[in-house]
């Protein structure tokens, strides 16, 4: 990219065009658009007419009117969808029917809580992941490896809302580490909050990541460099990290890429366990009256939100491994 | 199903020693797994069935703790714990089949009939348009639909088979990619059969075994769904007895009577976990890793 390169501009940008990065953003924008067109529709999967429902039976014409303009569904699809488009462009994401607020400020409001709580979690599935998943490659004939097996299946598949209470019955309620519920903002004095709760995430998580990190080192360990590096002589730190560990990693991190919509899905469920007033909650909350702009702005924004998580896995991959090129 | 009938027709013999000897074949993950869940079968069968009390009705003073006549003691309103636990299994598991068994069927036919065009159109267009869909959170996306279909069973059911079809399009298209130029697909073209009996008859019944495979893991994650749906009260609604409601109600009594959440929860993490082991065992299986 660095060289001088002859030829028109033209040409040059044509290049440029192809880069696989580049190439790799133009199909999670063509992504992110999809995402628009069925955050639009799904307002449309309402059986009969929303602004009745909202209004119920005794409502008067002009109130009706009024909500749907409020819904965004007044006129014909087409030019419903162009007013739909061009607000969002704007960063006009509606307003709740419930609080009269636009949407986007709320999710302003209420994000902070969840990032703190997904990058607690993340931080957290580094650190128990990485040693648990080298471990469990490198004794993986031993107990130590089975054990590693039989707990990770079973961890997997707890479902969240009773692993969580369980660590809220253990840690909170019986040895009183943690709050049973609640969230105080601030960095330091915030972790007290979020620890259980990441932990709870951690749950599935951990095992998921370290058994694909598992199989991916025991996979490397067999391949021609690995082998070319002992007969160098490779020793140490070095021979773990550059030889066995970062060629291994990339698979992990492409999976925590495509984990991302899991961690996200699962937070809402943790929220509403631990009484966490991030975007889950405000979720199920507008779930529960029925705030169909503010559902349809979340679902949109989450989606948006894994997307970018999951281009940026691709491009770290591409760093980590030279193997792995970005398609 | 007697035993003397099939002891004594050759046919059952056969039948018997048959399976016998798939029994012979599995590992022990998925000999585990099928353990685990023909008991939680056999128990949501018989225990509602054989028990006096009923599901619905007060037997006793509430928040009774567990005891001979009460196993699993009684819940906030005085009901049978062992019976509501036993009952909810039904539910939860006919739901989580009803849940897997039409995305399974539609994502398998619309992924093989994108797999078995050659239009490099529709090719970009439903790559973004999988890719679209996939990318929202599951329990969001799901949350979402019901948020607009209406928060009870059947806005559930429904959520579930409009976010979770795409996966298994997925592998169908990629299976039915390697398959369209298979020689009998090209035999069966030049027997002059139309595209529709092609697509039907002879690439979805392979597409299928695959397809099958993922539905196992699917299934823990539409339980998950299911009682995570219904634990946050917009999926199955009390009195009716589910292992996700019934974790809501009792999380109220989590400091003093915690065996309201354990009894539930650990039946229902029991059932996935069973899931779980099967699938994990028959994949090894495929993969030929056992030694």
């Amino acid at each position: 990219m660095m060289t001088a390169s002859p030829g028109s501009l033209a040409d040059r940008t044509l290049r440029l065009l192809r880069h696989p990065v580049l190439r790799r953003l133009a199909q999670a924008f063509f992504v992110a658009f999809l995402l628009m067109v069925f955050a639009f529709l799904l307002i449309r999967l309402i059986p009969g007419d929303p602004a009745m429902i909202l209004l119920g039976d005794e409502a008067t014409e002009e109130d009706v009117i009024a909500y749907r303009k409020l819904l965004g569904i007044d006129g014909s699809i087409p030019s419903q969808f162009g007013r739909y488009v061009s607000n969002l462009a704007r960063g006009d994401f509606g307003v709740s029917i419930r609080s009269r607020e636009q949407v986007l400020s709320i999710v302003q409001k209420r994000l902070p809580i969840s990032l703190w709580l997904t990058v607690t979690t993340i931080f957290m599935t580094v650190l128990l992941a990485l040693p648990l998943g080298v471990a469990a490659a490198l004794y993986r004939r031993t107990w130590f490896g089975h054990a590693f097996q039989i707990g990770a299946s079973v961890l997997v598949a707890t479902p969240v809302f009773f692993s969580g209470l369980v660590l809220i019955l253990l840690f909170a309620v019986q040895a009183n580490l943690a709050p049973i519920a609640g969230y105080h903002a601030g960095f330091p004095a915030n972790l007290y909050y979020l620890w259980l709760p990441a932990l709870t995430i951690n749950f599935v998580l951990v095992p998921v990541l370290a058994r694909i990190l598992q199989s991916s080192i025991v996979e490397t360990s067999s391949e021609e460099f690995v082998e070319a590096a002992i007969i160098r002589g490779t020793q140490g730190w070095r021979f773990y990290w550059r030889y066995l560990l970062r060629p291994s990693l990339a698979p992990t991190i492409a999976a925590l890429g495509y984990f991302a919509a899991t961690v996200v899905s699962y937070a809402v469920i943790i929220e509403i366990i631990f009484n966490l007033p991030g975007i889950g909650m405000t979720l199920v909350d507008a779930v529960r009256n029925r705030d169909y702009p503010l559902v349809q702005g979340i679902v949109f924004l989450s989606g948006l939100l894994v997307v970018g998580l999951t281009f940026m896995a691709d491009l770290v991959n591409g760093w980590l491994d030279p193997r792995a090129k970005i398609r | 199903m007697t035993p003397g009938s099939i002891g004594v027709s050759p046919v059952g013999r056969l039948r018997r020693v048959e399976l016998r000897r798939r029994w012979r074949q599995l590992n022990a993950e998925s000999r585990w797994g099928l353990v685990i869940l023909a008991l939680i079968l056999v128990l949501s069968i018989f225990v509602p069935l054989l028990s006096p009390n009923d599901a619905y009705e007060f037997v006793d003073l509430p928040l009774q703790p567990p005891s001979a006549a009460l196993p699993f003691g009684s819940d906030h309103l005085g009901r049978d714990l062992l019976v509501r636990v036993f009952a909810a299994a039904r539910l939860d598991i006919a739901l989580a089949i009803l849940g897997v068994s039409v995305p399974i069927v539609i994502g398998t036919f619309i992924g093989t009939l994108a797999g078995t065009t050659r239009n490099p159109i529709a090719e970009t267009v439903w790559d973004g348009l999988v890719n679209a869909l996939t990318a929202f959170p599951e329990i969001i996306l799901v949350l979402g639909i019901v948020a607009m279909v209406g928060a009870d069973v059947r806005g559930l059911l429904i959520a579930i088979w409009i976010s979770r079809w795409a996966q298994y399009a997925r592998i169908a298209r990629a299976k039915s990619l390697a398959l369209r130029d298979a020689e009998f697909v090209q035999a069966a073209q030049v027997l002059g059969y139309s595209q529709m009996r092609i697509l039907v008859r002879h690439i979805m019944p392979n597409v299928f075994s695959e397809a099958l495979a993922y539905a196992l893991s699917d299934f823990i994650f539409i339980i998950v769904i299911i009682g995570g749906l219904s634990f946050l009260g917009l999926g199955v609604n009390p009195p009716t007895p589910e292992w996700g409601a019934m974790l809501a109600e009792g999380r109220l009594y989590l400091r003093t009577e915690p065996w309201l959440i354990l009894f539930p929860g650990f039946f229902l993490s029991l059932t996935a976990i069973g899931v779980a082991l099967l699938a994990r065992g028959l994949e090894r299986i495929s993969k030929g890793e056992d030694e």
